[in-house]
């Protein structure tokens, strides 16, 4: 470790102590409310028997497979939308208005028609999270594709190559860094959309804890699974971009 | 990639094809090519161009910016279609003879994705050779342009100049009978133009069976590297000449040979 990252790393864990010690703080003096005034250590605890009654563990499962699905069903049609739009310039002018639209309109507000629709079951909630992942991952993979050198295609075809060729050893490899940037955005907001859509109804999942504790004011219990979001979250992240790291080592520095 | 719909009929290409003399590697007969949506409402580029290339000819082509250079290059590598005349390589239609053609740009075209000795595989691998034999012959022409060293970097890592000799290597990993050249030295510095210019050179003249169209708007480079110049002008031929200086050439001496001095003369107000 570098004196630098040292030095960082300990001005990190000062600042989360100091974060800790002001939140203590505010339970201890009842601010900003006393229904809100929940120590850190009443949060802890809440966390240690939740995770050990397993209910933690059912409905953060059950969170993370319905992310999981949408963000793989998702991000397979949106990396296919997306590549075909950027090869198809006419197409796409007629249908950007269409997407456009749809990508503007706040996608909390499907929800209600998604579980009429779908019933409160993970279906609804991949469905919404889709919504998102599905929009972001086709305007990466298409803006890959048009990143294409247009000298790199003409010496291809010179050189011999075929259709799927051009697609599998030009186009896929341009696009993968924007398609890799919008995957790992795609699945933060597959993390959101899924929370969302619990958050409105479901029968599980940790949105739904967080509906069902703040409407029955256990605030200790809202802060852990806040906080559990956040980690899960950063890990995701992390794991996408250790990834995209390996997968991209033929960028120069600058560029990753 | 813009392409103009075919104009010519099979039957034509094929009549061609029979009658193309063996010794020719380039034949580029009576060749209009008009950009826009049916190809003849604008001015043509190019009108009427004919020119023979032989088998074993360097052949500089040169031209104001604009003249249509790149143009007739890319009829012969099949990416234009002329919308009148006909462009035969080795004796058959460009898009039927691409597996003669090598191909060099001013931008080295290496893919930033694939280090150097993937770099070089790239056309053997387009044209299926087998991985063994494909990292064989990429790594004889890596050592021929002294780069052995550098086949695991990537692109980013290597200087212009190291870039434009795997751009080099990749061509003669494919054994190309016709070398189509545009303008390939042209991003390059003084100092590193004139080595790779002089590595280039012995590559190619260390069997010249190889045939050559190298674009330049640098008449002072198609002097030094070429056996015959082609000026281009008014979207035809306008000057033809051999250059007639003895090989091998070293290029630090060329510009003092007396036939240099000429042929820079006679054509340099034509090219400004
Ligand atoms: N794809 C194209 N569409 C329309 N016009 C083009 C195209 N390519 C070249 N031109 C025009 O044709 C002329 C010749 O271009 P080019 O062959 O690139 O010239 P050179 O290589 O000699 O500089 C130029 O006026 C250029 O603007
Ligand atoms: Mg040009």
């Amino acid at each position: 470790m570098s004196r630098d990252t040292l030095i960082v790393r300990v001005a990190q864990i000062l600042l989360g102590i100091t974060l800790l010690g002001l939140w203590e703080l505010a339970a201890v003096t009842k601010w900003p409310d006393p229904v809100l005034a929940k120590s850190p250590g009443q949060t802890w605890s809440f966390l240690v028997k939740s995770a050990s009654s397993g209910q933690l563990w059912s409905n953060t499962r059950a969170t993370m497979t319905a992310v999981l699905i949408a963000w793989v069903l998702a991000g397979v049609a949106g990396v296919v939308a997306g590549v075909a739009l950027g090869l198809m310039p006419r197409v796409e002018r007629v249908l950007t208005p269409y997407l456009d639209s749809a990508n503007a309109m706040p996608r909390i507000a499907l929800a209600p028609l998604f579980i009429v629709a779908l019933g409160i079951n993970t279906s609804a909630k991949v469905a919404l999270a889709s919504t998102l992942v599905f929009f972001i991952v086709l305007s990466g993979a298409r803006a890959g594709v048009r990143s294409t050198d247009a000298e790199w295609l003409r010496l291809s075809i010179v050189l011999g190559a075929r259709k799927p060729q051009l697609f599998v050893k030009v186009l896929l490899p341009v696009a993968t860094p924007a398609i890799f940037a919008s995957l790992r955005l795609g699945l933060i907001y597959s993390l959101l959309g899924v929370v969302g859509s619990e958050l409105i109804s479901a029968r599980s999942g940790l949105g739904q804890l967080i509906a069902y504790y703040s409407s029955t004011f256990r605030m200790e219990a809202v802060y852990g699974i806040l906080l559990l979001l956040a980690v899960i979250a950063v890990v995701l992240n992390q794991v996408m971009g250790l990834l995209e790291r390996r997968l991209l080592r033929w960028q120069p520095p600058a560029d990753r | 990639m813009t392409m103009t719909s075919p104009t010519r009929s099979n039957l034509e290409e094929h009549a061609q094809t029979l009658t193309s003399d063996t010794n020719d590697a380039i034949r580029i007969n009576n060749v209009s090519v008009a950009y826009g949506s049916d190809g003849r409402s604008s001015r043509p580029v190019l009108s009427g161009v004919n020119l023979t290339i032989r088998k074993g000819e360097f052949t500089a082509l040169v031209g104001r910016s604009g003249c249509g250079k790149t143009t007739l290059l890319n009829a012969v590598a099949g990416l234009v279609d002329p919308t009148e005349g006909s462009v035969t390589v080795m004796g058959e239609p460009p898009r039927l003879a691409r597996r003669h053609l090598g191909f060099m740009l001013a931008r080295d075209a290496l893919l930033p994705w694939r280090n150097a000795l993937r770099n070089v595989e790239y056309g053997l691998e387009l044209r299926g050779v087998s991985k063994a034999e494909r990292r064989q012959t990429a790594l004889h022409w890596l050592g021929a342009v002294q780069l052995l060293h550098a086949q695991h970097l990537w692109p980013w890592q290597l200087s212009q100049g190291m870039r434009q000799r795997v751009a080099l290597a990749r061509t003669w990993a494919l054994n190309p009978d016709v070398l189509l050249m545009d303008e390939p030295f042209a991003a390059l510095d003084m100092n590193t133009r004139q080595s790779v210019q002089q590595k280039f050179l012995e590559l190619w003249q260390s069997e010249e069976h190889r045939s050559v169209i190298f674009v330049t708007h640098d008449l002072g480079e198609a002097i030094a590297l070429a056996d015959r110049i082609v000026l281009i002008g008014d979207g035809r031929v306008l000057e033809d000449v051999t250059v007639g200086i003895e090989r091998p050439r070293d290029l630090e001496f060329v510009s003092a040979n007396r036939r240099y001095q000429e042929i820079y003369h006679q054509l340099r107000a034509q090219i400004g």
